[in-house]
């Protein structure tokens, strides 16, 4: 499966929330940490509601989170 | 290698299905030699055989999966798992249709072909309608684990 063309920050953000491990965000935002990992490669795009929770985990808004880069 | 709880579990179904009705259909087969009224006594005990099996094999091992992994295994599926179940199911869906409309184009050519019944040896196996429909969903239940592991491997 190609990378998908919504883009994130995950990484970067759960680094500067005290190194916070993908597993902890998976139980936070109530997905598995296969999930998280699937998301943070763009290999996967969740559902709306998956990434406000994620957003909002971060205490940033949507659009800072995901970008949608056209091909 | 990575895997969630969900993946596991259909890793579990896959190979348990391929093993126990693999060794059925291959014992099916060899049943067209037999005598007729020994080999549907053997095709209606290995039937029930493979279903035992399969539900004792299933409750086994996804009963220890659930135990290693407790804490996954009460989560249940999140929104992945199941957009990747969807996807599979049309898969499924598919084969099964076509194994039912097979069946049923064999049963109204044999009405039409009854000499054809008396030729051929591989068609006198014991309730041969029923292991081809068996067969259908046995195939599109593979089919349906298999897409989902690719979708799975394929997002790593």
């Amino acid at each position: 499966m190609a990378t998908l063309p919504i883009k994130n920050k995950i990484r970067e953000l759960r680094f500067f929330a005290d190194e916070m491990t993908q597993q902890e965000l998976a139980e936070l935002v109530g997905v598995t940490r296969q999930t998280i990992m699937a998301i943070e490669k763009s290999k996967y795009s969740p559902t709306l509601e998956v990434a406000f929770k994620i957003a909002e985990v971060f205490g940033q808004s949507i659009d800072e989170v995901f970008q949608y880069q056209s091909a | 290698m990575d895997m969630s709880f969900r993946e596991k579990s259909i890793w579990i179904s896959l190979i348990s299905t391929l093993l126990i009705f693999g060794d059925y259909f291959l014992n099916i087969v060899s049943l067209s030699s037999m005598p007729a009224e020994v080999s549907k006594a053997a095709a209606l005990g290995l039937s029930l055989r493979a279903l035992l099996l399969i539900i004792v094999v299933e409750i086994l091992l996804q009963g220890l999966l659930a135990i290693s992994n407790r804490k996954e295994a009460a989560q249940g599926s999140d929104e992945r798992d199941k957009l990747f179940e969807y996807k599979a199911n049309n898969f499924g869906y598919a084969v099964l249709v076509i194994g039912v409309f097979i069946t049923l184009g064999r049963i109204v050519f044999l009405e039409f072909n009854t000499e054809v019944i008396q030729q051929s040896t591989l068609i006198n196996i014991p309730l041969l309608t029923a292991h081809i429909l068996l067969f259908s969903f046995i195939f599109s239940e593979v089919v349906r684990f298999s897409a989902q592991l690719y979708y799975y491997r394929s997002s790593h």
